[in-house]
């Protein structure tokens, strides 16, 4: 453990603490402590990293950097310094509150404090200190990489007002954020068990990972609409919008605005974060006996008498045991978080691409005088199938990879139906509905006349799931790998590559085949046959 | 008369409406060491957290050294070692790191409490550990790392929750002839366990709590008197008023037997 320099910054407030009777010799032992953690853990943004040693959490820094420079765009919005000046906040705040929920969650709920640092002769005051202190010093690094380059940037644009206005604004947002959610942790607590809020953790790193790429995909456009003209006008439940309170000093003080409104929200954004953080301080030790709750049993859940996914299942699979393996591929696909987190955003894109390149096709053939429900822009629709090659990839991987042991002291006739098992369950479970609605979707702006069309993307579909199978697995079960060592070993992104590359053939071929008339359902037909003999073939 | 250590007065606690200790009643003198043994949730955990300050909301009163722990601050807990049931540790910390950072929580010097944590580590022979992270380490490994991390500041009275979970028969052995060691040197042992011969062979007091109350309180010789059983697991099977174990075991046998092989 080497001593650190933000702790040594923090010795010049050493008065302060003990002002206010916290032993900050003791305090300073305990976020030592929680920063060497820190360096050892990796953050979710970087997932697709492999372990190194070092300071990951520093090395992280540079992609909230990234995320800054996709600020800029806003800083030109124009003079109306409330709208474009919330939106900045906004969109600051979804950044910093989704990575302080994601990275930071293991953090504030840490149990093991409770067992370890309670039952020592700590004050209670320092402890808590020590997890405030622990939090602001990780909240101010990102913060600070992330406003580092718009700051500079409304610097030079607005000049030395709006650039003050702008960092005060973001400090008092970074107390806002923290308070926040750790109310919002404490209100989830209150009514639910420990799992379901992990799962709720859960689902909103998921909503980071495919936020930022249509956040990408939104700003891009945002270029084409700087010249929007629009005129604020205030509506009394402004007053519970966050980034309006932000927006309002702006306002208020650069285009001298002394409306009411803006002096009644400008009050709000200095006054909001420091109520929030004294609710907090107020409802921090309720917070910590609702903690307990993660330590608890959660309460069990109700058996469904009946579900969709093993009534399909029992279609599709026709041995017992291959059924047996195809509800346990479901339940593990749809329970365990690292695996979700890793896959979740990727179904997400899969989703969203073929829309946003449609979007695009759109966009081209108003140029080009062909309306879109007649051309052949629903090849797009390939897009979804894009995904397959890494899911299928991270089928091998599994956070539990240590209960995989039942797969060899098992007497299991067929090692294959495994395997079988769980790529038609995730076939069913992920793929299958993504491109369901997206048919409905595109048979509406193509009409039926698509139909065939979508039938031949679906059966290449499960063409590539075998193909992306073969490629990847080694003879080896599922869920059986340690989820670390996904992302491991150069060739795995070439691969994932290059399987995308095929999806690009098989468009390429559709494309082909919807010139000669008719021919599309002899290509069906080829198609089905050609699946079904490698499914055979393939997975034995 | 010897020093009163730990007080227990009509300890009761509930969890959302559930009653889990009914009016604990319980003194412990200096130089004791107490198996501290019950069914599963009978409230053992519960009553370790309670005298450590993990939990609130309790009623009744808890002394120790003649100080209530309600009316003073955390100053108590020096004297305290605590080993939890889970588990719970800094995993991705060293065994040096962490042994040394719990020593300072407890006020010792930073090089006297890695020196210790050194030599106690050695006594295990773990010293080629020291320097590896605890998430490497087996579950005997760790669980000597967390029994260590409780004695490191020389605490008077010792609470223990399973503190022999996945430690191999030598290191039982070397636990087992430690505390006693500690008692003779005036320490006081406060421990809890399900194996019922380490307890019977260990402890010089037996408390039994079940559903939350002290069912049983004394000597293993003692309690050998009153019930007429041989053994302490036979003493626990009656005052847990478990009588039906041989029909559990048939029951789950037949169970088994039914033609699970239908195919």
């Amino acid at each position: 453990m080497r001593d650190f320099r933000t702790l040594k910054f923090l010795d010049f407030f050493q008065p302060i603490f003990r002002k206010v009777n916290i032993d900050y010799p003791m305090m300073r032992k305990i976020v030592a402590v929680k920063l060497t953690m820190d360096q050892r853990r990796v953050p979710t943004i970087l997932n697709d990293m492999k372990r190194k040693e070092g300071n990951q959490f520093l090395k992280s820094l540079w992609i909230y950097a990234l995320y800054g420079v996709l600020l800029i765009p806003f800083i030109f919005l124009g003079e109306n310094f409330m709208l474009q000046s919330s939106i900045i906040m906004g969109v600051s705040m979804f950044i910093l509150m989704t990575s302080m929920i994601s990275d930071y969650s293991s953090v504030l709920l840490d149990i093991r404090d409770k067992v370890i640092l309670n039952t020592k002769p700590v004050n209670t005051r320092t402890i808590n200190a020590a997890k405030l202190v622990h939090i602001s010093i990780y909240l101010s690094f990102i913060t600070g990489a992330f406003i580092t380059i718009p700051a500079i940037v409304t610097l030079f644009t607005y000049g030395i007002g709006y650039f003050f206005i702008f960092i005060v604004g973001i400090i008092l947002l970074d107390m806002f954020v923290m308070a926040l959610t750790a109310l919002i942790y404490m209100l989830i607590l209150r009514f639910f068990d420990g799992e379901k809020l992990k799962d709720i953790i859960n689902y909103v790193q998921i909503l980071l990972a495919v936020g930022i790429v249509i956040g990408y995909q939104i700003i891009i456009r945002v270029f084409d609409m700087v010249d929007l003209v629009a005129v604020y006008d205030f509506s009394w439940w402004h007053v519970f919008i966050p980034p309006l309170w932000f927006g309002a000093p702006f306002e208020l003080l650069l285009n001298q605005n002394y409306a009411t409104e803006m002096i009644v929200l400008s009050i709000i954004a200095v006054i909001g974060p420091i109520i929030s953080i004294f609710l907090y301080y107020y409802l921090m030790p309720s917070f910590e006996q609702n903690l307990q709750k993660l330590m608890e049993e959660s309460s069990s859940r109700k058996k469904k008498r009946w579900s969709l996914s093993d009534l399909i299942g029992n279609v599709i699979c026709f041995k017992r045991e291959e059924r047996a393996f195809y509800r346990f591929a479901s339940t593990m696909i749809s329970r365990e978080r690292d695996f979700k987190l890793k896959v979740y955003p990727s179904l997400g894109m899969s989703f969203i691409f073929p829309i946003i390149f449609l979007y695009n096709n759109m966009e081209l053939q108003e140029i080009t005088g062909t309306p879109l429900s007649q051309g052949r822009s629903y090849l797009t629709l390939y897009f979804a199938n894009i995904i397959i090659g890494t899911v299928v990839y991270m089928l091998q991987f599994s956070s539990k990879y240590k209960g995989a042991w039942v797969f060899y002291t098992t007497p299991i006739q067929d090692n294959s139906a495994l395997y079988r098992a769980t790529l038609k369950a995730f076939f069913v479970k992920l793929y299958l509905p993504v491109l369901l609605v997206l048919s409905v979707v595109y048979i509406w702006i193509f009409s039926f006349r698509i139909l065939p069309d979508i039938l031949v993307i679906l059966v290449t579909s499960l063409l590539q799931v075998v193909i992306a199978h073969k490629v990847f697995n080694k003879g080896k079960f599922p869920f059986t790998e340690p989820m670390d060592s996904a992302n491991q070993g150069g060739g795995t992104a070439g691969i994932i590559i290059a399987l995308m590359l095929i999806v690009g053939v098989f468009a390429l071929i559709h494309f082909i085949i919807s010139v000669i008339p008719f021919a599309i359902y002899i290509y069906l037909v080829i198609l089905i046959v050609l699946t079904a003999v490698l499914w055979k073939v393939l997975l034995k | 008369m010897d020093e009163k250590v730990l007080a227990l007065k009509d300890l009761t606690m509930s969890y959302s409406g559930k009653s889990v200790l009914n009016g604990i009643n319980l003194d412990v003198y200096r130089g004791q060491i107490i198996g501290y043994i019950g069914p599963n949730g009978a409230g053992k955990s519960t009553t370790l957290k309670i005298i450590l300050g993990l939990v609130e909301g309790y009623s009744g009163t808890v002394e120790i050294f003649g100080q209530d722990i309600s009316a003073t601050d955390h100053t108590y807990k020096q004297k305290i070692g605590y080993v939890p049931e889970n588990a719970e540790i800094y995993d991705n910390l060293t065994a040096a790191e962490y042994l040394t950072f719990i020593g300072e929580l407890y006020g010792l010097d930073r090089k006297k409490a890695e020196e210790k944590a050194r030599k106690l580590m050695e006594q295990f022979d773990m010293e080629e550990v020291f320097h590896s992270r605890i998430s490497s380490f087996s579950k005997g490994m760790r669980q000597k790392v967390l029994i260590l991390s409780s004695l490191l500041h020389n605490p008077d009275v010792i609470f223990l929750d399973e503190p022999l979970s996945g430690l191999d028969a030598n290191s039982v052995m070397v636990i087992k002839d430690m505390l006693e060691s500690l008692a003779n040197q005036g320490k006081t042992i406060f421990y809890s366990s399900h194996i019922m011969d380490v307890v019977e062979k260990i402890s010089n007091r037996i408390v039994l709590l079940v559903d939350g109350k002290i069912a049983a309180d004394g000597s293993f010789d003692e309690l050998k008197e009153q019930s007429k059983e041989g053994s302490l697991e036979g003493i626990f099977n009656q005052l847990t008023g478990f009588d039906v174990h041989k029909e559990t075991a048939d029951s789950i046998v037949s169970i088994v037997m039914e033609d699970g092989r239908d195919a």
